[in-house]
Order: C-alpha cells, then sequence, then structure tokens
C-alpha cells in the first residue's frame, strides 16, 4: 500500500530549519495495522500527514499504491484524500453546526452523489458505528465517545483504503477508549482497512499488527518488522 | 480483544452489524442535475446552519454594511430630490425640455444692464396734445436685444437640433398722456398720470408649443393654442394675473389697442420665466414696436433649443455661437450654476459633505465587515483543515464561504435599503423650505418699472432683478438607487468574504490540523 523511501520533512521555524523527519523508510502493506508510538514533537504527527496526502515531504519517495504523493500536485493529493483515505483526530474535529448525519454527509461532498445517495451512506455508515438512533442530534448534544464514533463512521462512510487515527481515543475515558479501539479493530477486520494508529498509549499500540517508535525524527523498529532503519537497512 | 491482530482476509459482500456495507447506488451514478441538486442542497443546509449560530456576527456585519448603504441610499435620494428641484426651477425659467437658449445682449439705447446688479433707464417723451390721450404701447423688452427669426430656421438646420422655436417677452404700458392743460409750470404731468400699468406679454411660438416658457404652463381653465391661432386675437393669462386683473376665460384684455378673447387660464411655477399674459407670437411681433421700429415683424428675442441627446448640447451650443456671434448662448447646465439660495446650500451641502460622510461610512462597514470575516475564518481554521482533509477543493470551501457572506450582504441590502427608505422619508418630512434664488435669465426680460416724469416716460431696470423660487426638498428613491445599495451592500459582503475565503485558500490542510492532536 506505502512505500516510504529517504523521506524527509523540515520546517522552518524563525531562521532555524527544523527537521520533522529524517531520511524516513517505510513499507506498509495492504491490510496491516501499523500502530506509531513515540513522544510528542518525535514527527509521528508530521508522517500521518505525509501519508494522508495532507503535505509534500521536503525529499523522497512516498508510494502510495503506484502513485508518488511526493510528485502530485495539490488538486491530486485532494483527490487522494477524497476516495481513498480516511482521517480519526483526536479532538473529533465535526463540525458543530452539523448535525452527525451532515458531518458523514461532509465526507461524501467530493464524491458528486444525489441528496438522497449521500443520506442514505451517511445514515447506513452511523447504524454501522451504533448512532442510528443519533443521527440528527448536534456534537454538543453527544458524549465523547459518540462524536468519536461519528469521526469513524465519517471517515468510513466514502469505503476507503486506508484508515489514519490520530490519537482516536486521547480525550476518551478508559472504558470508552476500549469500545471506540473495539470498533476500530472489528471494521478494519472485516474490511479490509489498511489501519496506521498515532497513539502514547501502549495498550493500544499492542493490540495492532506491527508497532513502530519515532525518536527525533527517525523510525525505530519495535515489532514485526518490515520497517527498515534510516539506511534503508 | 487483547494481543496481536492477525492481517485479516480482503473482505467480500455484505457484513455483519459493524461492517455491514449497503450500497445506495454505489453502481448508479446519478446526473449532473440530481448532483448539482444534492450540492446545493447541502451547500444551502450548511450555509443556514452556520449563519444560524453565527447570527449575532452575521447580523453586526449586516446591519454595519446597512448603516453604510441606508446613508447611500439617503444621501442619492436626497441629491436626486435636489436635482429635481433645481430642475424644476430651470424650467421653470426656460421650460420643461429646452436645452439651449439664445438671446442676445439689449441695445445700447436700454444701457445693456442686466438689472442683476444696478439699474438702467431709457426714456422717451410724448407730446401733450390739447385732449387727454390713452396709449397702449407693446415694447420690445428693455433687457432683451431682438434676433432676427431666420435664426430660429438656421439653428434648426444645425446638427443634433431636435427642435426650435422662437420667442418674445414684450411689455404692454398703459399710460395716460395728459393734456397741455393738466402739465404744470414745471412741465409736472399730473399724479394721476404718474404710474402707468404694465403687464408682461409672451410671444408663443404655436408650432411648438413643448418648448419655451409656456410649456410649463398647467391649464386651469378653458384651453390652450392651437397652431390655427397663430393669426387670432387670443390670449392664455396667468391664474395669478387673472385672479389680480378679475379675468376668467372668456374676459377679453386689450394689448396694444388690440382685444384678446381670454381662451384659457393657466397655473406656471413660481419662476422668472412666467409671463402675465401668452399671445400668439405672430401677433405679438406684429403689435409690438420700439422707440426705433414701429413692428417687431420677423424678430425674436429668445430661441429655445432641443437637443436630440444630451450628449449633443455642448456641440449645439458651440455651433450655435459660432452662427451668432453676437448671442448668448445659455445651457441648462450653466444656467444652473447661477442658482444661488438656500437649495444651492443644500445641493452644496448633500453633494460634498453627505456624499463624503456616506462614502466613508460605507469604506468603514466594508472594513469591519472584512475584519470580522478574517476573525471568522481565524476561528473556523481546524473546520477548514478537516474539511481539506475530507477531500473538499479549495473552491469548495471559498464558495461556502462566500456564500455565507453573500447571504450576509443580501440581508444588510434589505436592511440597507429599508435605512434608505426610512431616511428619505425623513428628508422629505423635516427638510425645510428651501429657496431658489435666480438671477436674471435667457428669455425672460428683467423686471422693470415704468414712471412717468416731466421728461416723459422712464422705464426702469429694476435693482437687483432675481426671482426668489420656493422649493419643497423632496429625497425620492429611485429604482436605480435600490439597485446601488444592493450592488453596494453585495460588494461590500462579497469583499469581506474574500478576505476570509483568501486566508481559508491560502490555509494548508497539514498546517490547520497539525495542532489537533
Amino acid at each position: 500500500m506505502y512505500a516510504l523511501s529517504g523521506v524527509t520533512k523540515t520546517y522552518r521555524k524563525g531562521h532555524h530549519a527544523v527537521t520533522a523527519l529524517d531520511n524516513l523508510h517505510l513499507t506498509i502493506a495492504a491490510g496491516e495495522w501499523l500502530a506509531i508510538q513515540g513522544r510528542t514533537g518525535s514527527g509521528k504527527t508530521t508522517l500521518l500527514q505525509l501519508l494522508g496526502a495532507l503535505d509534500h515531504p521536503s525529499s523522497g519517495v512516498i508510494n502510495f499504491d503506484g502513485r508518488d504523493l511526493a510528485r502530485l500536485p495539490e488538486a491530486d493529493l485532494t483527490d487522494v484524500r477524497a476516495n481513498f483515505i480516511g482521517f480519526v483526530f483526536q479532538a473529533f474535529n465535526l463540525i458543530p453546526t452539523l448535525s452527525a448525519v451532515e458531518n458523514v454527509e461532509a465526507a461524501l461532498i467530493p464524491q458528486r452523489l444525489s441528496s438522497a445517495q449521500r443520506r442514505g451512506r451517511a445514515t447506513d455508515a452511523l447504524a454501522n458505528v451504533g448512532l442510528a438512533e443519533r443521527a440528527d442530534h448536534l456534537p454538543s448534544e453527544m458524549s465523547g465517545g459518540q462524536q468519536q464514533r461519528v469521526g469513524i463512521a465519517r471517515a468510513l462512510v466514502k469505503e476507503p483504503k486506508v484508515l489514519l487515527a490520530d490519537e482516536p481515543a486521547g480525550n476518551l475515558d478508559i472504558d470508552t477508549r476500549d469500545e471506540i479501539m473495539s470498533l476500530l479493530e472489528t471494521l478494519w477486520r472485516d474490511r479490509g482497512l489498511t489501519l496506521v494508529v498515532i497513539t502514547h498509549d501502549t495498550s493500544i499500540a499492542r493490540r495492532a499488527e506491527r508497532v513502530a517508535t519515532m525518536r527525533d525524527g527517525r523510525l525505530g523498529i519495535d515489532s514485526g518488522a518490515t520497517i527498515e532503519d534510516a539506511d534503508g537497512n | 480483544m487483547n494481543g496481536k491482530q492477525t492481517r485479516p482476509r480482503a473482505a467480500t459482500g455484505p457484513q455483519g452489524p459493524l461492517g455491514r456495507r449497503q450500497e445506495h447506488g454505489r453502481h448508479d451514478p446519478p446526473s449532473p442535475a440530481r448532483r448539482r441538486r444534492g450540492d446545493y442542497r447541502f451547500f444551502f443546509t450548511y450555509l443556514a446552519r452556520e449563519l444560524q449560530c453565527r447570527r449575532r456576527q452575521a447580523l453586526l456585519v449586516a446591519v454595519g454594511l446597512a448603516v453604510g448603504v441606508g446613508l447611500v441610499v439617503t444621501v442619492t435620494a436626497a441629491s436626486t430630490g435636489v436635482s429635481r428641484a433645481q430642475g424644476a426651477v430651470l424650467h421653470s425659467l426656460y421650460g420643461v425640455g429646452t436645452d439651449v437658449t439664445v438671446t442676445k445682449a439689449a441695445a445700447a439705447w436700454n444701457l445693456g444692464s442686466t438689472g442683476k446688479t444696478g439699474s438702467g433707464s431709457s426714456q422717451f417723451g410724448f407730446t401733450p396734445g390739447r385732449t387727454v390721450k390713452h396709449e397702449d404701447l407693446l415694447e420690445e423688452s428693455a433687457g432683451l436685444g431682438v434676433l432676427p427669426a431666420s435664426s430660429v430656421a438656421a439653428i434648426a438646420r444645425l446638427r443634433g437640433v431636435a427642435a426650435v422655436a422662437g420667442g418674445m417677452t414684450l411689455v404692454d404700458t398703459k399710460l395716460t398722456v395728459p393734456s397741455l392743460s393738466q402739465i404744470g409750470p414745471n412741465g409736472q404731468p399730473p399724479a394721476s398720470a404718474l404710474t402707468p400699468a404694465t403687464f408682461s406679454v409672451g410671444g408663443v411660438d404655436l408650432s411648438h408649443l413643448g418648448i419655451g416658457p409656456f410649456a410649463s404652463a398647467q391649464l386651469d381653465a378653458g384651453r390652450s393654442f392651437r397652431e390655427s391661432d397663430a393669426d387670432a386675437n387670443v390670449a392664455v393669462v396667468d391664474s395669478s394675473y387673472a385672479a389680480a386683473d378679475k379675468l376668467t376665460v372668456g374676459s377679453t384684455i386689450t394689448i396694444a389697442h388690440v382685444a384678446f378673447k381670454v381662451v384659457g387660464v393657466a397655473d406656471q411655477t413660481q419662476g422668472g420665466g412666467a409671463d402675465d399674459v401668452y399671445i400668439p407670437l405672430r401677433r405679438a411681433q406684429a403689435l409690438a414696436s420700439s422707440p426705433e421700429a414701429a413692428s417687431s415683424a420677423g424678430e425674436v428675442d429668445t430661441i429655445y433649443v432641443v437637443a436630440g441627446e444630451g450628449s449633443d448640447v455642448s456641440a449645439i451650443q458651440r455651433e450655435i455661437a459660432n452662427l451668432l456671434p453676437s448671442a448668448t448662448v445659455t445651457t441648462a447646465s450653466s444656467l444652473a450654476g447661477e442658482v444661488s439660495g438656500s437649495l444651492a446650500s443644500a445641493a452644496s451641502l448633500i453633494n460634498d459633505l453627505g456624499r463624503w460622510l456616506a462614502g466613508a461610512v460605507l469604506v468603514a462597514a466594508f472594513a469591519v465587515a472584512s475584519l470580522l470575516s478574517a476573525a471568522a475564518v481565524a476561528r473556523r481554521v481546524r473546520e477548514i483543515g478537516t474539511l481539506k482533509a475530507l477531500g473538499w477543493r479549495t473552491g469548495r470551501i471559498v464558495a461556502q464561504l462566500m456564500g455565507e457572506y453573500a447571504a450576509i450582504g443580501l440581508v444588510g441590502a434589505v436592511l440597507g435599503i429599508a435605512a434608505g427608505f426610512a431616511g428619505a422619508a425623513l428628508v422629505d418630512v423635516l427638510a425645510p423650505s428651501l429657496a431658489a434664488i435666480v438671477a436674471s435669465n435667457p428669455g425672460t426680460a428683467p423686471a422693470q418699472n415704468v414712471t412717468m416724469g416731466a421728461g416723459g416716460v422712464h422705464r426702469f431696470i429694476a435693482q437687483g432683478a432675481q426671482h426668489t423660487i420656493p422649493v419643497h426638498l423632496t429625497a425620492p428613491v429611485t429604482l436605480d438607487t435600490a439597485v446601488l445599495a444592493a450592488v453596494l451592500a453585495l460588494a461590500g459582503a462579497i469583499i469581506a468574504g474574500s478576505f476570509g475565503a483568501w486566508r481559508a485558500a491560502r490555509l494548508r490542510p497539514a498546517r490547520a490540523l497539525a495542532n489537533l492532536a
């Protein structure tokens, strides 16, 4: 699914250049669940953004199903995000003025569906995460766990190939965390998704097929490794 | 579920309650029309929810725009009212629709005074006889020179001229010439002969009744002139003069010893162009005389010109000046500059201060709306970043933001037009009565005083021969003004929205989402 080779990402911060990712090599197979751990500022969110076609690397190759995301123009990256990648955010990122079902529908806007098709698929997606009866509620009328379920429904309604989750349970209590992670696991297993989860939580990371650890912009091998070291070995 | 997961097999077909896939036309792409309808529906749902949620801010921006737009509407309406008042004043001077007037400075024997700043006089004597004589003189105006009637035809041939009419303003003077026995030792006439009766007589070109001062007259009673009246002794009398002299339709009025039948009574705006009595031009020319000529046949003292297009006026003015170098060629705009008094002050106030104030408020409203728009986008960075992560194109996000501001602009336009109507109504109610002071004008003889003394009859051009015309200022809101208001409000909203949209367009999704973890 993904083959990253020599990926480097540097930012300018004032007069200084900050290296967020340093000559990173990584392969992620289709249908794999990869957990990425690391301290704050280690570069894991930057890696997720590059995997999610949200940004270009400073150098290197990001091969996604035969396309180099590093070379694609912004319009093509938008298409990749619209059709192949679902995001789940720590803070849910629901649009506060839209109801649950409208939030899910928002992910289908780029697909240019009819109103009825869009509403039908959004309703089904909510039913899939157990929130059919909350479809018309605003995010402010739902618990954190319910909001994250809406976020997951929104990420999956377009049937993406990849689900990228950035601390999906970071804002939830332990019970809700387990509930959300169980849901993600079930969806991953049933749909054959490629799942990449960033987490601080070791108990969540242990559920993954593979775990990688980011440290100062470099990936460290942890378990189930098809992760390569910084030199590509 | 604890421990490491194993890679799943490829998913197939409908699945369990949480993982099931259901198809909603996945393989049945909608028609472009249905897609568009679907897009519009979500667009307006999202737009309505955002405005509802941010209604205070939206209302603040809309009210700000409305205040600016309302002021522009009010000032524009007041300006239109002033323009119309000025137009009415000018029309009262030389008739509705007249674009150019041609006159000639008075001959030297009339001292060339305009009567505007000083006084002039002419003097001519009568030889007393054995008996008292009653004279009835119809004379050319002391303030205007004469032009040959052939000039009318010459001007009519000029390019861009739509219509031309000649006119003549005369003064009828009725006086009593005392007998020799009544003359005092110093040649002083008796008191009864000292104040001759005068009234002004306008000669009307009956083939062009729509041009010249008579065109402004509103018929109160009887009828107007007909072309067949050209050689008839018929008159239309000003209503004020008719009331003062107890004249009605059917009465007879004597002009130059000739009896004229009053066929109509007309009401005229109180302007400098109003004559007391109107008679056919040919009759006026035939009966008029001057100390130098027994008849004014073939003469006019004013030529009224109508241009085919408003843009032709300047060119026509130049061509007439070339054609008649000794003539004075006046246009409505050049005459407007001579209008003074509180109407001119109001025009100056509205056109200078009013427009400046309205413009400043409008710019301020635009600036505040723009800042609020930019601030709103700054608060919605996460939302915009999320939409970009969902695959929304920048153009779609910008359209959504612009749509919100266009809706605010529409509300601002409606409120602004309502405020403008209210402001214009206030102007109608509260505006004081204004006065237009008009100096001596083309085509109308300045007011004269005629007296008789030992040296004969004296005609004085009155000191400060000006006309004061009362004007009620109105502020009509025209369709153009309402459209202007709507365009301004929408433009303001779009400018404001553009600030926000510009920020949103520049926002990189990674940057927008960077701080979300």
